[in-house]
């Protein structure tokens, strides 16, 4: 080892603070951190709005406990997804936009809304709001999810496995989200039996793939 | 053409020779049928096309209609002004005529989207 270059690594220069070499390894392996981080920015605000959404739809549940408990997992669930990629779009030099309605516009996936209009009073109309309406919701939410992670697993395999850890967790458990929303509607709207193969969390929101590295404990 | 529902359009595909996808340069021919998705018909023979959300929400699967007529039923953000300027997105566009496309124009559709005040457009390119 020359003394001129003790901690030489690559193309950032020794203590050169600019630049992070967690970064440029990724972009020597073919990828470009900055399409990454924004494409992070984009998928971790749909779990945000997502978080949002659910909180609604499940409070609209009325009477369908068992339901309302998963939704809750799921809700609880995107939140840690939420606050378990917030650090690594720092680390590619990135930040949440400041102003949420940003967030929100460019988030990967659809608002999830509650299925009803708003009546004359400004409260939601829920004459005619059926349950698997909003079982749907939840589906096609789970679903976007889904393909969101997966494209971002598609971008990182062998390139950045930091990323791509963190992306195949959540992909697992929104596959396990997408299967307890199928069962549910199944039942509810066509009267059929579609297993989940599900198990209860151990706690509301337990999240077993992406827990280990969340952002907090608070979730 | 006329064809009767349910039966299949003739939809070309042209990759630009600029995109960074595996078929840039080339034509594709594929027919799809009037629920279907180009989306869904193209990846499913073999040919990868943009699109992440597939709800007709994120926009990553721009393209731009040079003849035809496709619907979008099931997007969730699909706009007028969308429509009168020949932008469409195939994770939710379905043929009601043999059409031809020009795909992967997202940063394009952004640039669109942001001039007309339509989301995601500036959220996206003022970061």
């Amino acid at each position: 080892m020359s003394d001129e270059n003790e901690h030489g690594s690559g193309a950032v220069e020794p203590g050169d603070t600019s630049k992070r070499v967690g970064a440029e390894v990724i972009r020597e392996r073919g990828v470009d951190p900055e399409e990454l981080r924004e494409k992070l920015i984009d998928a971790i605000g749909a779990e945000f709005t997502t978080y949002y959404y659910y909180t609604n739809l499940r409070m609209h549940l009325a009477g369908e406990e068992d339901y309302k408990e998963i939704t809750e997992d799921a809700r609880l669930e995107d939140r840690a997804h939420f606050e378990l990629v917030v650090p690594r779009v720092y680390e590619l030099e990135g930040s949440l936009p400041n102003d949420i309605r940003d967030f929100a516009d460019r988030a990967s996936c659809p608002d999830a809304e509650v299925p009803t209009p708003m009546d004359d009073s400004g409260n939601f109309d829920t004459s005619d709001l059926d349950v698997e309406d909003i079982l749907e919701v939840l589906l096609e939410a789970e679903r976007c999810a889904i393909r969101t992670w997966s494209e971002i697993c598609d971008m990182t395999r062998g390139a950045d496995p930091r990323t791509y850890d963190m992306a195949q967790r959540i992909l697992n458990e929104e596959i396990d989200h997408e299967a307890w929303f199928i069962e549910l509607l199944s039942k509810e709207r066509d009267d059929e039996i579609n297993p989940a193969g599900h198990f209860a969390r151990g706690e509301p929101g337990d999240a077993p793939y992406s827990t280990n590295n969340r952002f907090n404990d608070s979730a | 053409m006329t064809q009767t529902p349910g039966e299949t359009w003739s939809v070309r595909i042209v990759v630009p020779d600029t995109s960074s996808l595996d078929a840039a340069g080339e034509t594709v021919d594929l027919e799809v049928g009037e629920d279907e998705t180009i989306l869904a018909a193209a990846r499913s023979e073999g040919v990868w096309l943009p699109g992440d959300c597939q709800q007709g929400w994120c926009t990553t699967c721009a393209a731009r209609l040079v003849d035809g007529d496709l619907a979008h039923p099931n997007a969730r953000r699909y706009y007028d002004e969308d429509r009168e300027a020949g932008f469409v997105l195939p994770c939710t566009a379905k043929p009601r005529a043999d059409t031809t496309l020009i795909v992967d124009q997202y940063d394009d559709f952004l640039e669109f989207r942001a001039d007309h005040g339509r989301p995601p457009g500036s959220s996206k390119l003022d970061t």
